[in-house]
């Protein structure tokens, strides 16, 4: 009786994609991908136009207010000389002119200069989400890469274990079932290779939409272990506290709203409006000049509310500076155990579990060739070492994203829309910024 | 012998064989190995056929004739041929009571136990007294490969000890061991405080420590020391203790040798023997696996006698002779009476048992001396399937790169695997050039077939019944002697020259 078929590949009944086997393909480089996304990336042009926007809003808010000019015709009717009725008692062209005290335009400048300072560093923050993100999806194309290369062996392994189930079978040293079992599992290892092809295609996309524009289906070159030395958790949180572009932003902040109470405590310095102009008085058949000064008396507003509230806003952004920190830290806390776990795992996988998995692979090789053991034995340390390399290229990925987050300051998701400065707050809702 | 044989035409040969071969590669060879490599080395090794189909140049002096003034026949019974005699009942039936060249007078013949060494002694008033020193050994089973086991005196099994009947013996053991033993005197009827029984007879002698064993040997006949400590038994703990008879046993015999039978458990690329195994991989004659283990080698016609000791921890042994009838003379217990002998040809001996064989050496060649248990007829046996059943396929391509795999094509061209149960050959073992030099460096295999290691293994050796002239060669000669001359000498003399085919040189074996 013969036994049990070997199945055919899946490719032969399902759906692939059949990744990397048809022609020839593009090869990518870090750096290359890094430059691509630093000219296509949609939110770095967003988090230029912030600081745009606040450098104009420092333009206009410090822009001297125009004169106005104005046509007066005043007592028209009233009777002249002659008793006749006359156009005016002044008819004439008047100019008035705002005089702007207290230093408020030069003040709301510096505040919208500062403000633009703070979008300086969210744009920073900005680069190092994208580049940060392009790292680690490349990591993980690169570690898809080498995941389908290996999946591609073990599926090696386990078609030599249908084979072997074969010759066991014509020996009578296997019987039906277990041939049926090595069937199933190579089917699965198959299926294996066919989902870490369609997970492979995944990463090269997303890594793609992350470069801001889209790039044939090819393969990236590249380390996936870590270059850098391991970091102390003090050391990576006093970088973050030192570099950290989204605490320089805080900061920067900080200085926004210091200049927001200088500007607003000045607000309630009255401006001085002078006016004067020159006309033609009908009654008294004369040419006649008016003038005037205007001068708001800052008796029950003073503006203190909205300098209390940018008081308020000032003492809540050095909570905030506070809380930036702390939330770094919480944030570094899980990344950086992570980052530890990885690191030491990988170390101890490359220094110990992998060249022992390797020796005793080879040892029980070298006894199945002096007809010592049994080839199933041989076969299932080769899986041993295959699936602990898998294990491995886990490893790295974890480490090297953990790696690229600790050193990057903790900055990912490169396709969330570019933040402006904020809170805006109702300060600013005037038609002039001030 | 350093005589060379003719080889006048022997470069034509090899130029018709290697253009053969190479042809045969391409068109045979491509079916069945697959590729041009492994064709060319097949070309290479039929290369090393040193004489194609002719025979290795006569050996020897034929006409040297046979030892004066010896009966050559007993009622019917030759001791120079294959022949049972005229009458069951005849005490030369099946050469039972024929006598060997060596006279009574001349004493009990020499014990001899290859691979084995004999423990000295000293008169000491009135009592030879041995030293016996139990202690872990280092056995080197096969040619680089090397057992941890227990012993004595440096050796598995341990040295001979060899007495008297009627001798008084001190045997003073000194443990070496890391653990306590004690030492039992298999078979002997002696004051029960020397028994050796751990425990029951005796505190155990701790490490470092002394024992001293006195008493009186009435006995005689093949008997054994081992340690009573079961683990240690499975270990190794034992050696040969053989009482000469006072009077010398009639007929006597010219060669009394003596074989321990073992086995073992070690597994791959481990050298540490696992004594609680249930199972057995490594198989012994006297502390040696086969080809490694030493061919007994006797003259054509001596009377001669083997005695085999079962020590396996847990199998008994069906063990074969080829090519002659014994007479089972005794076991372990005593002679048994020449009216309970019995011829055979293979005997079973059972686990701590040692039995007496006797015949007449009256069939000259190389014969198969084995336990017939098909799993004891090599050492570690594995499964045939893998790389080494399919074409195409090698464990180098493995080895070359331990990160890929070299892949397997899921159709086994190979057309016998159409048959069921296909391969049922026993591979042996990988034989390094090292390896089977270590085998072919003793004298008593010299002129051998070429490829007598391939087909000697685990609990095998050879019994070679040589003509003295050939004997001499062999045994008491410094002479090269060339691979398969004796054994073709053999058959020129004995056998049927023109149906003969010399053994294929392999590779790697010269």
């Amino acid at each position: 009786m013969a036994p049990p078929r070997i199945p055919a590949t899946p490719n032969e009944i399902a759906f692939s994609e059949a990744f990397a086997s048809q022609g020839p393909v593009a090869n990518y480089g870090l750096e290359e991908l890094l430059a691509l996304a630093a000219k296509n990336n949609p939110t770095l042009r967003q988090a230029e136009a912030h600081i745009s926007a606040e450098l104009g809003k420092a333009l206009q808010a410090g822009l001297y207010p125009n004169p106005v000019l104005s046509y007066e015709a005043e007592q028209i009717g009233v009777d002249g000389p002659n008793g006749t009725s006359t156009p005016g008692e002044f008819q004439g062209g008047v100019i008035e002119q705002r005089f702007v005290t207290g230093g408020k335009l030069r003040l709301s400048r510096e505040k919208y200069l500062r403000r633009a300072r703070v979008s300086e560093n969210l744009a920073m923050a900005q680069q190092f989400r994208v580049c940060n993100d392009v790292r680690i999806h490349f990591y993980k194309t690169l570690a898809a890469g080498e995941i389908l290369s290996i999946r591609r062996e073990m599926a090696k392994t386990a078609e030599d274990s249908a084979v072997t189930a074969q010759e066991s079978y014509n020996m009578g040293q296997s019987n039906r079932p277990q041939v049926r079992r090595a069937n199933v599992a190579l089917q699965r290892a198959r299926l294996d290779v066919l989902a870490v092809e369609n997970a492979y295609n995944e990463a090269f996309r997303t890594l793609s939409t992350l470069v801001g524009i889209p790039l044939c289906v090819g393969t990236v070159e590249g380390v996936l272990e870590t270059r850098c030395p391991v970091i102390s958790f003090e050391e990576a949180y006093g970088r973050l506290l030192a570099e950290s572009p989204e605490l320089a932003a805080a900061r920067a902040k900080l200085s926004v709203d210091q200049v927001t109470v200088a500007r607003e405590n000045v607000q309630w310095v009255p401006d001085l409006v002078v006016r004067g102009g020159a006309g033609y008085n009908f009654e008294a058949e004369q040419t006649t000049a008016v003038a005037g000064v205007v001068l708001e008396v800052p008796l029950y507003d003073r503006n203190q509310g909205t300098v209390r509230q940018a008081q308020a806003d000032y003492a809540r952004q050095r909570q905030e500076i506070e809380r930036v920190e702390l939330e770094l830290r919480n944030r570094l806390a899980m990344i950086y155990q992570q980052y530890l776990t990885g690191m030491q795992h990988a170390r101890e996988y490359e220094q110990v579990i992998l060249p022992e998995l390797k020796a005793a692979y080879r040892e029980l090789l070298e006894s199945y060739k002096e007809r010592r053991v049994d080839w199933p034995d041989v076969l299932m340390a080769q899986h041993d070492y295959f699936d602990a390399r898998l294990t491995q290229v886990d490893n790295l990925l974890h480490a090297r994203t953990q790696e690229v987050l600790v050193y990057g300051y903790l900055l990912h998701d490169g396709l969330m829309a570019a933040p402006g400065i904020s809170p805006q707050g109702h300060i600013e809702s005037v038609p002039k910024p001030r | 012998m350093s005589k060379k044989p003719s080889n006048a035409n022997q470069s034509e040969r090899r130029r018709f064989l290697k253009t053969s071969a190479m042809a045969a590669g391409g068109a045979f060879y491509g079916g069945l190995v697959g590729t041009s490599t492994a064709a060319q080395e097949h070309a290479r090794k039929m290369l090393d056929m040193q004489h194609g189909n002719q025979l290795p140049a006569p050996l020897g002096d034929p006409a040297a004739g046979r030892p004066v003034g010896v009966q050559a026949e007993y009622d019917g019974y030759s001791r120079f041929k294959p022949t049972r005699g005229d009458d069951p009942d005849s005490d030369f039936y099946l050469g039972k009571l024929m006598p060997g060249f060596r006279s009574a007078d001349a004493g009990n013949a020499p014990f001899y136990a290859p691979d084995l060494d004999k423990l000295p002694w000293k008169m000491v008033g009135g009592v030879k007294e041995f030293h016996l020193v139990p202690m872990a050994v280092e056995r080197e089973v096969l040619p680089g490969y090397k057992l941890n086991v227990y012993g004595y005196n440096d050796s598995m099994p341990g040295p001979t000890i060899e007495v008297t009947q009627g001798d008084r013996i001190r045997i003073i053991v000194t443990n070496e061991l890391p653990e306590e033993t004690s030492v039992h005197w298999h078979g002997f009827e002696l004051p029960v405080q020397y028994d050796g029984a751990s425990e029951l007879t005796q505190n155990l002698i701790k490490p470092g420590k002394s024992f001293v064993y006195e008493f009186d040997v009435h006995e005689n006949g093949t008997f054994f020391y081992h340690s009573h400590i079961p683990m240690q038994e499975a270990f190794g703990s034992v050696g040969f203790m053989i009482v000469h008879p006072k009077k010398v046993y009639a007929p006597p015999v010219d060669r009394d040798l003596g074989l321990i039978f073992q086995n073992f458990y070690v597994e791959p690329s481990q050298s540490i023997a696992d004594s609680w195994r249930m199972d057995w991989n490594w198989q012994t004659i006297n502390g040696r696996s086969g080809p490694y283990t030493t061919p007994l080698v006797v003259k054509h016609g001596e009377r001669v006698r083997i005695r085999i000791m079962n020590f396996s921890p847990m199998q008994h042994h069906p063990v074969h002779i080829h090519g002659h009838t014994f007479w089972i003379t005794g076991h372990e217990g005593a002679r048994i009476p020449k009216s309970a002998w019995v011829p055979r040809n293979t005997e079973l001996i059972g686990i701590a048992q040692a039995t007496d064989f006797e015949f007449i050496a009256n069939n000259p060649g190389d014969w198969m001396f084995h336990c017939h248990m098909v799993h004891h007829m090599m050492n570690h046996m594995t499964r045939q399937v893998g790389p080494r059943v399919r074409p195409d396929q090698t464990v180098e391509a493995y080895l070359a790169d331990l990160d890929r795999s070299p892949g397997v094509n899921l159709k086994n061209s190979d057309p016998g695997f159409k048959t069921p149960g296909y391969p049922q050959e026993m591979k042996g073992m990988v034989m390094q050039p090292e390896f089977m030099k270590a085998i072919w460096n003793r004298r008593e295999v010299q002129g051998m077939r070429a490829t007598w290691p391939m087909s000697v293994m685990g609990l095998m050796t050879v019994l070679r019944v040589l003509p003295d002239d050939l004997y001499r060669i062999v045994m008491e000669s410094d002479d090269r002697v060339e691979k398969g001359a004796v054994f073709a000498e053999i058959v020129r003399r004995f056998g049927s020259p023109a149906d003969y085919e010399a053994a294929m040189k392999m590779h790697g074996m010269s």
